[in-house]
């Protein structure tokens, strides 16, 4: 699914950009881990996350918080979105002193989330590398629209959208933050951050 | 109501194209163009000559965006039951629908997100994912396949809960169902896992077939973290010429039971 990875952008861009999630695995150890959810939401809403969502339900930004909070299922995949990796250590900490047992997997700088891990005496199990994009590359908008568009790693945020706000942008209907947060309801996971993507449309209007 | 010339449509599509697609109710449908903007595939069209907003049946890949984001003012569009082979297009497209062969919502697996538990990548492999269509193009089955037949030939293992997989006639060769070649969806992920060594050849048989698709693909692997030798992936990535991200996806190992090692 992949759905954080293949983030685009350089490295001041995406060091304002970490999803913390949880998931469990449904042959192993996700019968019974919906209150599970409902921990790791305890620990993460402490630290005032940018952008928080469960694939089953939505994210903060299109439907009412509470509600995400009533859905949680064992196949759910909760995710919240935080704009530091002092944040990402903190939450990574009291993550592992709640030893939940459900998977915790953090997107971001890699070496950034390594010094977090390692910070906080905690030993990284697996990872993922994303190679790039190939093919067609001529088939894509330019890199703003890109980095905004790769927030969402299902696609929900389309490329026309963003331009076609930006465009409203400067035509001044509508303010860069009400525009980052009609791309936020897009993704339905809560995975977009759009504290970076308000950034990004600033410069393209600018 | 559904206008006539939906009825004759929709008794064209759905014995021709397996189901109703997308529509849009054209006596309801007041042309603000709302929904434009929101199709990832550019498939909502305002026809000038018929004063009509319509979606292009051959594009659309049935991901209810348009739909779903709540800015049509009449609920002009409309979806109805899908058959089979374009069913694929929603399942593949929209990740609220829940995978009738995986279980989890979306297009792919719990691939690493998971690996702390299931033990899936063991150390000395690899895990690979080309998501064909990703970011935003799209892709139909007919690129996928000659994705896959190609790093088939590089004798890969293709995951055999992965939805792409499960659409397989052959999964040695890669061969997806003649059937659904046409079938156009978000994106579609290709996934397999190989001995770390097998990863330069795959990567050159990936380079070999680019020229030949009409799309993007994301590419990634996936590996477990082992003491010394954690980048030899990453080293032959860049041996095979591509480019490895400063970002990526890390699974801290707090899952439990944890997987046992071999």
């Amino acid at each position: 699914m992949t759905h954080t990875l293949h983030r685009n952008g350089n490295f001041e861009s995406l060091s304002n950009d970490y999803i913390i999630f949880a998931i469990t695995a449904q042959t192993v150890n996700a019968k019974g881990s919906a209150r599970k959810f409902k921990e790791f939401e305890d620990i993460v809403l402490k630290y005032n996350p940018i952008n928080y969502g469960d694939m089953k339900t939505g994210n903060m930004f299109n439907i009412d918080i509470s509600k995400i909070q009533e859905g949680y299922r064992d196949n759910s995949i909760v995710h919240a979105v935080f704009c530091d990796e002092d944040t990402v250590a903190k939450v990574l900490n009291e993550l592992k002193e709640a030893d939940l047992g459900i998977s915790i997997v953090v997107s971001g700088i890699l070496d950034r989330v390594s010094e977090c891990c390692h910070e906080k005496g905690i030993k990284p199990h697996t990872i993922e590398h994303s190679l790039g994009i190939h093919g067609r590359v001529d088939y894509l908008p330019n890199d703003n629209v890109l980095e905004i568009s790769t927030m969402c790693g299902h696609g929900m945020v389309s490329f026309s959208l963003i331009e076609y706000l930006s465009e409203q942008i400067l035509k001044d209907r509508i303010t860069v933050e009400e525009a980052a947060k009609k791309l936020a309801k897009q993704c339905h996971c809560g995975v977009f951050n759009p504290a970076r993507a308000e950034s990004i449309l600033r410069a393209m209007t600018k | 109501m559904v206008e006539d010339d939906c009825i004759i449509k929709s008794q064209y599509y759905i014995k021709i194209l397996g189901g109703l697609p997308m529509y849009i109710n054209k006596g309801l449908c007041i042309k603000c163009c709302a929904c434009i903007p929101y199709c990832p595939m550019q498939a909502i069209e305002y026809n000038s000559e018929k004063k009509q907003v319509e979606i292009n049946a051959n594009e659309c890949v049935e991901c209810e965006i348009c739909k779903n984001a709540n800015v049509c003012p009449k609920d002009a569009l409309i979806m109805e039951e899908l058959k089979w082979p374009r069913i694929l297009r929603s399942q593949f497209s929209n990740p609220l629908v829940t995978h009738p062969d995986t279980g989890v919502p979306g297009r792919g697996t719990e691939e690493m997100k998971t690996n702390d538990v299931t033990g899936r990548f063991k150390k000395g492999m690899v895990g690979m994912a080309i998501e064909m269509g990703r970011p935003g193009t799209g892709t139909r089955f007919s690129d996928v396949e000659k994705v896959a037949m190609a790093v088939a030939e590089a004798g890969v293992h293709f995951e055999p809960y992965n939805p792409v997989t499960i659409l397989m006639t052959d999964k040695e060769t890669g061969k997806l169902k003649d059937d659904i070649l046409n079938e156009k969806v978000l994106s579609a992920i290709i996934e397999f896992d190989m001995p770390i060594n097998k990863t330069k050849p795959v990567l050159e048989k990936l380079k070999s077939v680019i020229p030949l698709i009409d799309t993007v693909f994301s590419l990634d692997l996936a590996y477990r973290l082992t003491e010394g030798d954690s980048n030899l992936a990453v080293k032959i990535a860049n041996e095979a010429g591509f480019t490895v991200s400063i970002n990526g996806k890390t699974n801290v190992g707090l899952g439990r039971p944890l997987a046992k090692e071999e």
